[in-house]
């Protein structure tokens, strides 16, 4: 990640939160994540039950409809490996569902996409 | 002394009284002698008679006068005696007067901040009882306030020197949290990195705690200040990841309700040495319940662990030394190997009136109660409802469902053979390699519907409302997908924070990808790397 240096936000008091990462990842060590990718897409199972975690439930209601781990991330605010560590108890709980996001075989074929350019260029 | 002699006259009758009975019979033996004796010797006796009595008078007068002398002397010491001993008397009650009533409204005065010269004036000189105060009690008062000053000067200023360090510790640590924030921000998806950054940062948060504490008990109050309404929630997540063995502490049944921003951190503080407590004096593998109720007062929070009981000395040294911190006791109390949690949690709540109490635990170990009073709370919206860091994520999530709501029936459809997929799909996202951005492009766009223009319908973009589908296909403008699409979040509702463009749904990442599909020169920040386009709500 040789990025240009991002900018660095400046730390606003206002949106920090009293609580720090670890709180919500749990117990650093113990945990082995599941095997998940950015752009692994999530669904949830069951609706959020009370003893899940608030980040949990609100994943769950998230996730009603398939959504990628990046995006989660985005929306809860968190980074990604927080996520995945929610996702992977969220897993072995049976609440969610991971599956990969759908690879170019199952894409619609050439014809399809051709289909698409047509219809740009009419616009 | 002259006043007390007697007149003259008196004396002179009181002295012939006493002298004339021995006169009389000395003079009587003179001159039953001269009769008895014949006439020649006759003339010699009466002269040693004569001459007797005169010896005899003389020595009853002088003796008189010793006596009446003496007597006279012994009512004079008598009287200065009473005299004496009703002055001791006196000068008993005013030390007594100056010990307990001059002494400690002098040195009341002096802690409220007079200074001794002050104080002397407003105390002594002001009060008529005490203002003919002998001068040297006015001194002893002045020393004694000047020493006492001088005390509180010196131990102000050292305690002044502790939390002088104790917040320049706590500004590293605040600055170093904020920094390790970024850190774990910028190196989320690295596992490894990321689990080690959390512990450094837990590591920062307990020498943060320390540093706290420090700073309250050399009598501050904690410096950090929330500027606005956190949940309980959190502030009891904030106080557990200031202890060592925070994955112990299970949050039960947590009232929902927000605290006002100034009784925060002194909140936070307080509930992480009571949970430090609870966790510290309790086996490894036993759990610590937090639970959270309104009562009457306000909220109890209530800590219970499974450790062994209080036995009722402890409990009572426990308590004991709750009180005396609320009492105000000085750091000289807490002895060589402090146990500073009761103190610290003592002093946090006389600053705030909290109330704080142990008891036996139902589980056995011991139950503390902090009783947050109802003026730390309100019920009003906190900013970000949500519990958690995702502070926004609870009011964008509400809002997305909202703004799902019309969009799900359209979305049922393909969403049914989406979640069969994995019975016939291989279930296997541990294995695959992460796609390259090209290769990723491919397969964002799946195409399950067609609109009446003849367009493709993404199954991502269904966060917008169906109407819109068609704009980003305008290439005039590259950025117009994303203004559109930021517009559509508004319009959703997506974005209440206001202009800041951090509640921009981070989701619209997906429009770098609409215009890469439409061949739209893309906006170079965003294909870099996937975790910068991720990451772009962000840097906005």
């Amino acid at each position: 990640m040789n990025s240009p240096r991002r900018e660095r936000r400046t730390a606003d008091p206002a949106l920090s939160d009293p609580e720090r990462l670890y709180v919500i990842t749990g117990d650093p060590d113990g945990s082995e994540r599941a095997q998940l990718d950015l752009v692994t897409m999530i669904v949830a199972q069951a609706q959020p039950t009370p003893t899940v975690q608030p980040e949990q439930a609100v994943i769950l209601r998230l996730c009603q409809a398939p959504l990628s781990v990046a995006e989660i991330s985005a929306y809860l605010g968190l980074p990604f490996s927080v996520v995945t560590s929610l996702l992977t108890e969220l897993l072995a709980a049976g609440l969610i569902e991971s599956r990969a996001p759908i690879v170019r075989a199952t894409l619609p074929d050439r014809s399809l996409l051709e289909a698409v350019m047509h219809g740009l260029q009419k616009l | 002394m002259v006043r007390v002699e007697s007149p003259p006259i008196d004396r002179e009758t009181s002295v012939a009284r006493a002298v004339l009975l021995p006169v009389l019979l000395m003079g009587g033996a003179t001159a039953a002698a001269a009769a008895v004796v014949s006439a020649a010797a006759r003339i010699p006796v009466v002269w040693c008679g004569a001459v007797a009595t005169v010896a005899v008078v003389a020595l009853s007068v002088q003796l008189a006068r010793r006596a009446r002398d003496l007597r006279s002397q012994r009512a004079v010491y008598e009287r200065r005696f009473a005299d004496l001993e009703r002055r001791i008397a006196t000068h008993d009650d005013e030390t007594v007067r100056l010990s307990k009533e001059l002494l400690p409204a002098a040195i009341h005065r002096l802690r409220v901040g007079n200074s001794p010269e002050e104080v002397l004036r407003d105390v002594v000189d002001a009060d008529e009882m005490y203002r003919e105060l002998p001068d040297a009690q006015r001194t002893l008062v002045y020393t004694v306030l000047n020493i006492i000053d001088n005390e509180e000067a010196m131990r102000d200023s050292a305690q002044r020197a502790f939390v002088n360090v104790a917040r320049r510790v706590q500004a590293i640590v605040h600055r170093q949290a904020s920094e390790l924030r970024e850190m774990e921000e910028h190196h989320g998806r690295n596992p490894d990195v990321f689990d080690d950054l959390l512990r450094i940062d837990h590591g920062t948060a307990l020498i943060g705690r320390l540093a706290d504490s420090i700073a309250v008990l050399g009598g501050a109050r904690p410096s950090r200040q929330w500027p606005k309404p956190v949940p309980l929630f959190s502030v009891l997540r904030g106080a557990m990841s200031r202890i060592l063995e925070y994955p112990r502490v299970d949050l039960h049944s947590i009232a929902k309700v927000a605290i006002i921003g100034t009784a925060v951190e002194p909140l936070i503080h307080a509930c992480a040495e009571l949970l430090d407590n609870a966790t510290r004096y309790s086996p490894p593998q036993t759990r610590v319940h937090v639970t959270a109720v309104e009562v009457q007062t306000g909220i109890a929070i209530e800590i219970e662990d499974g450790g062994v009981s209080l036995s009722e000395e402890a409990r009572a040294r426990a308590e004991n030394m709750l009180a005396r911190a609320q009492a105000g006791s000085n750091m000289n109390d807490l002895g060589e190997s402090p146990r500073l949690g009761m103190a610290v949690v003592g002093r946090l709540a006389r600053m705030y009136d909290l109330q704080v109490s142990l008891r036996q635990s139902a589980y056995g170990g011991v139950r503390a109660v902090l009783i947050v009073p109802r003026a730390m709370i309100t019920t009003g919206p906190a900013p970000g409802i949500a519990h958690g860091i995702g502070a926004t994520s609870r009011p964008t999530s509400d809002i997305d469902q909202e703004a799902m709501k019309h969009v799900v029936p359209a979305r049922r459809k393909p969403r049914t053979p989406v979640a069969q997929r994995p019975a016939t799909g291989p279930v296997a996202p541990a294995t695959r390699p992460v796609v390259p951005a090209a290769a990723m492009e491919d397969d964002v766009p799946v195409v399950t519907e067609w609109t009446a223009g003849g367009l493709p319908q993404r199954r991502s973009r269904g966060r917008a409302p169906l109407g819109s589908h068609n704009l980003p296909a305008q290439p005039a403008d590259p950025t117009a997908g994303q203004r559109n699409g930021y517009a559509n979040g508004h319009a959703n509702g997506h974005g209440p924070g206001g202009p800041g463009g951090k509640e921009q749904p981070p989701g619209l990442w997906l429009e770098a990808f609409t215009n890469a599909v439409n061949g739209v020169p893309q906006d170079p920040k965003t294909d870099e790397d996937s975790d910068d386009a991720w990451d772009k709500g962000d840097l906005k």
